[in-house]
Order: C-alpha cells, then sequence, then structure tokens
C-alpha cells in the first residue's frame, strides 16, 4: 500500500512537472529548464518551512512565487530564440540555478541537526509534515489537491480566449501579431505561468522527500518532464498527464526487466514519435472525442 | 604579477588546445544541421558508443592502438546508421520537434545499453602519449592536449578540402542549400543525408578516441557531457557554420580553463552557461551565424 501511495505521489508531482513544459509548449517554446523552477521552488519552500518555521501553506507560496518570479525573468531573452536555441538556452539557465544551489551554504542547527542548503551536501531535513504526524496518504491528498487546482486552471486557460492566443502564437507567430495578439506578452506569460507550476511541483517535492540536492535536477528531469506532455500528447493538458501517469507506471511496473527498463523508455518514445508525432492525445484526437462527446449529450441531433 | 600572467597564458595554451575538442563536437552538430536541417541529440551517445566498441579489440585481442583508433571510427559510423535508420529514415515531415525527441529517445537508449553492456563499471582509456608534460619556456604542456589540436587542425583541413574540392562536397552543399532543387539537378538527397551520417559519424568517432585518452577512464556519462558542450558550441558559433563552430570551441575552451584556473571547478561550469546567455541575448544568431 504505502508503495503505491510512494508511485501516486511522485506521479503527482511529476504531473505538476509536464504540465509545466505544457502551458509553455502551446506556446510554440520547449522548455528544457523547468527543472530549475523546480529546484527554486523547492530550495525556497523547504528553507521556509525547515528554517523559518513557518507553516506549509505560505512556504509553498512562497517558493511557487519564487519560481513564477523567476519565470517571469526568464522569459524575456526567451523570447529572442526558437526551437533547439530555446531548448539550449533553457537547459543553460536550469544549469545555473543547479550550480547556484550547488555553491549556497545556509544553514542552521535546529534540534541537534544541521539544517538547511548547505552546497553540495544537499539540503536535508526537510521535515515539516512528518514531524507534525502527516501521514504519506494524507500528503498525497495534498499533492493531488495541487494538481487538481492547477489542472482545473489549464482546463479552463485552454477554452479561454488566452488559451486560443497562446494556440495562435505557437501555430504563426507573424500571423497571431497581425491579429492583433500581443506576442511578447503571451509568451513571458506563458513562462511564468510555467515557473509558477514547476516551483509548485518542487515545493511539494522537497516536503515528501525531505531532502533535495543539486544532482537531482540535473539533465535527466529536464528530459523526463519535456517528454510527458510530448509523449502524452501536445493536443490537450490530458496529454501531459497520461504522459506522466504512464511513463512512470512503466519504469515502475517494469521492474521485472531490471537495467532494461531505459531501453525499453528509449525505445517507446521513438515509436512513440514516428508513429504520432503530436504525441498520443494529438489535436485530432482531441477533435473526435470531442464530436463524439457531443453526439453523446444531443443523440438526437 | 607575473605569475599571474604566466597563469593566464598558461591556461589560454590549455583551453585552446581543450578548445580544439569543443571545436570538432561542435563541428559534428553543425555539419549535421547544415545539411539534414534537423538535430541529432543522439550524436554525443554515437560518439560514446563508438568509443566503447573501439575498447573491444583492446581488451579482448590485446590489439595495438591503430587498431582501436579504426574501430573507433568505424563503430561511430555503425551506430550513426543505426541513428539515422530509427531516428529519422521513418519520421513524417513537418514535425520539427519530433526529430529532437526520437534523437533524445535514442540518447536515453544507447546509454542503457552501454550501461548494461558494461555493468556500468568505467574501463580504462590507454594514453599512448604518457602523461608527462613537456616545457616550453616556462610553461607546461600536456602531449594529449597538443594532438587534439593537432588533429583538429588536420580533421577540419580535410573537412575543408572534402567540402569544397570534392564531388560529394559539393552534393553536400547543394542539399544545405536547398534539397528539392538538388534532386531536380541529379543530386541524390537520401545518399548525400546517408553520407553526412557517415561522415559526422566518423568525425565523431575519431574526436573521442582523444578525448577518451585525455579523460584516461571511460564512463557512459561522457555521451550527455558531449552532447551539452556542442549544443553550447553551435549555438554560440551559429547554426550551420563551421568556422563559428571553431572558434566558439576554443572560445568556450580558454573560457572554462581560465575559469577553472581562478575560480575553481563549480564556477567552471557557471561561466560557461553564462557566456551562452551573453551569447543569446547580445547575439543570437551566434558569431557566424545568417541575422534570424
Amino acid at each position: 500500500m504505502d508503495y503505491y501511495v510512494a508511485v501516486l505521489s511522485i506521479i503527482g508531482m511529476h504531473i505538476l512537472l509536464g504540465l509545466s513544459v505544457y502551458v509553455v509548449a502551446i506556446t510554440g517554446q520547449l522548455s528544457f529548464g523547468q527543472q530549475g523552477f523546480y529546484a527554486i521552488g523547492a530550495y525556497l519552500a523547504g528553507i521556509g518551512t525547515a528554517l523559518w518555521g513557518i507553516h506549509l501553506l505560505p512556504a509553498v507560496l512562497l517558493g511557487m512565487t519564487a519560481a513564477g518570479v523567476m519565470g517571469f525573468l526568464v522569459g524575456f531573452p526567451a523570447l529572442r530564440v526558437k526551437g533547439l536555441y530555446l531548448g539550449v538556452a533553457t537547459f543553460g539557465f536550469g544549469e545555473i540555478v543547479r550550480l547556484v544551489f550547488l555553491n549556497v551554504r545556509y544553514t542552521k542547527t535546529i534540534g541537534g541537526k544541521l539544517v538547511g542548503p548547505n552546497g553540495a551536501e544537499g539540503f536535508r531535513h526537510v521535515s515539516y509534515i512528518y514531524d507534525r504526524g502527516f501521514t504519506q496518504a494524507q500528503y498525497l491528498a495534498v499533492i493531488y489537491t495541487a494538481v487538481i487546482i492547477v489542472a482545473g486552471f489549464v482546463y479552463f486557460l485552454e477554452r479561454s480566449k488566452l488559451g486560443a492566443r497562446f494556440r495562435a502564437v505557437e501555430e504563426d507567430e507573424v500571423a497571431a501579431a497581425m491579429a492583433g495578439i500581443n506576442v511578447t506578452a503571451v509568451k513571458v506569460f506563458a513562462f511564468t505561468l510555467g515557473g509558477f507550476v514547476a516551483g509548485l511541483g518542487g515545493a511539494l517535492f522537497v516536503h515528501y522527500s525531505t531532502y533535495i540536492d543539486h544532482q537531482m535536477v540535473t539533465l535527466p528531469l529536464a528530459v523526463s518532464s519535456v517528454i510527458y506532455p510530448m509523449l502524452g500528447g501536445l493536443g490537450s493538458f490530458w496529454g501531459a498527464i497520461l504522459g506522466a501517469a504512464l511513463l512512470i507506471f512503466l519504469t515502475e511496473g517494469l521492474r521485472f526487466l531490471q537495467e532494461f527498463r531505459l531501453v525499453v523508455y528509449g525505445a517507446l518514445i521513438i515509436l512513440t514519435m514516428l508513429f504520432r508525432p503530436r504525441g498520443i492525445i494529438d489535436e485530432a484526437m482531441v477533435l473526435r472525442v470531442r464530436a463524439f462527446l457531443r453526439r453523446q449529450v444531443a443523440p438526437s441531433a | 604579477m607575473t605569475e599571474t600572467l604566466l597563469d593566464i597564458v598558461q591556461q589560454l595554451m590549455n583551453g585552446i588546445m581543450y578548445g580544439a575538442f569543443y571545436a570538432l563536437v561542435g563541428i559534428g552538430f553543425t555539419l549535421f544541421f547544415g545539411v539534414m536541417k534537423k538535430f541529432n541529440l543522439a550524436y554525443g551517445s554515437t560518439i560514446m558508443a563508438g568509443i566503447y566498441l573501439g575498447l573491444i579489440p583492446l581488451n579482448l585481442w590485446k590489439q595495438p592502438m591503430w587498431v582501436v583508433f579504426v574501430t573507433c571510427v568505424a563503430g561511430a559510423v555503425v551506430v550513426g546508421f543505426v541513428v539515422e535508420f530509427a531516428c529519422f529514415r521513418y519520421l513524417r515531415k513537418g514535425h520539427e520537434l519530433a526529430p529532437m525527441m526520437t534523437t533524445i529517445g535514442m540518447l536515453i537508449l544507447i546509454e542503457d545499453a552501454v550501461v548494461i553492456a558494461t555493468h556500468a563499471a568505467p574501463f580504462e582509456y590507454p594514453n599512448i602519449f604518457g602523461d608527462e608534460s613537456f616545457e616550453l619556456g616556462p610553461f607546461l604542456i600536456r602531449p594529449d592536449y597538443l594532438a587534439i589540436l593537432i588533429a583538429g587542425v588536420v580533421f577540419v583541413v580535410l573537412l575543408y578540402l572534402l567540402v569544397n574540392r570534392t564531388t560529394f562536397g559539393r552534393a553536400m552543399r547543394a542539399v544545405a542549400e536547398n534539397p528539392a532543387v538538388s534532386q531536380l539537378l541529379g543530386v541524390s538527397v537520401t545518399r548525400t543525408n546517408t553520407l553526412t551520417f557517415a561522415l559526422t559519424s566518423a568525425l565523431g568517432g575519431a574526436t573521442g578516441y582523444l578525448v577518451a585518452m585525455t579523460f584516461g577512464a571511460l564512463q557512459p556519462g561522457i555521451a550527455t557531457w558531449m552532447t551539452i558542450k556542442g549544443l553550447v558550441v553551435i549555438v554560440i558559433g551559429g547554426l550551420g557554420s563551421i568556422p563559428g563552430a571553431i572558434f566558439a570551441g576554443l572560445l568556450l575552451g580558454v573560457v572554462e580553463f581560465q575559469a577553472l584556473w581562478f575560480l575553481g571547478i563549480s564556477y567552471r561550469d557557471i561561466f560557461a552557461f553564462l557566456l551562452l546567455f551573453a551569447f543569446l541575448v547580445l547575439r543570437p544568431s551566434g558569431l557566424m551565424g545568417k541575422a534570424a
């Protein structure tokens, strides 16, 4: 039971990462730097509860906000580049964040334990939820509350005028600009939003694992957070959720393959892209599902 | 004061010699992009797999180092063809991000396959130049670094001749300029693409052999490291530009070595990425790239 709770918790936090890539990706920008926002959220929320002794909620909000502000700041230089350039630039941002946390020391001794970000040693003893007697299952509920709020927000975003603007910018920037859409604002807003969501994921993660260090936010995390929406599909936010759930269940479920898991993982990505270049839930599928649902609602029409 | 100056010059020399390696990896990426207009993120793992294959004749049959070198090159070419077949040949057209994702999948796959085959144990890579530095006036020069620089110059000259003086080179430039028109004029685009794959992979295998030697030990993580360095170089140098990749590689080498010497290892990488950011903000098309 505990095992399934743990797997579901990890899926929840990775869904947030996938959604943070997704909201940026639907403006046509692929970010390999969301793990940087994740790290900012994790470190700041951890500092909040473990060092300053504040409540979990404001600490998580603090981490989120810091990551969101950083997303806003990254959004501007990111405007100048596209495609692979943007991928490399955002990854460079993620690495700078990682290397900064590798060098930051800010510790206090609390209850005989050295707490706080301690350079290469990482940030240990973020034990807020366990000190206050949360069970893993209760914290799972906290994580999924956050996931539902974010997913609900993205759901309404996609159906709003703003969501249409996001898609228009992805489709054709020049045409979008000529139609009166402020491309700069849309792209920067998407990055800010992505920063918030990834920061939330990180803030929840550090309290779940009680520990984070710079090695947890390297290229593999960047790659998997991009793979979730790409494999799950860019047609709808369900794609990011499906991608995260599918890939984590798969890596857990394929334990009997042992070391061959990553080979299967890599092959799965290649095969999905060969057959469905926009992921499993692509735009065509979204349209088909909508048409199907409409028929169900009004069968006589 | 003179001490500091000597240090600066010493690190400048190291940086240029080592930067030659970054330049070579960057050239591989940039040639590939120039011709195919697609990104091959599995290039680093192609090189890595090639140099691992090069260890087979050494460890199993005690072959001399030139056999190892040839096996590295041939191995990289074979793996390059596998990448082309799995990640590019059957990919639908018009999806810019799809080749990036398939090659990332390939990167993960190859790296894990090598981890399985070697049980994740690092392998020793014999350095044919020994580890004795020789003195040049007040400066120390590592022979293996110097070998990278010399090899870099030789490879670049060969590449220049190949691109500018041969039929294949002309076909390559034609396809890079306009694939549809080249096809109409009787240049086989498929054949040119395949040969470009072979060429970049062979270049990668040769470069990888030298790098593995300077490291002295080989582990699968080298693939990711080379991919990141190569991407940084092509972004700084400008996509598709060989001179850009050369200058950017040397620049990155020099900046890294100065930062390593004066500030320490964790600042080296920060400076590398800050350099990248500076270029993206101030000159997004790169040193030699066409204006975006």
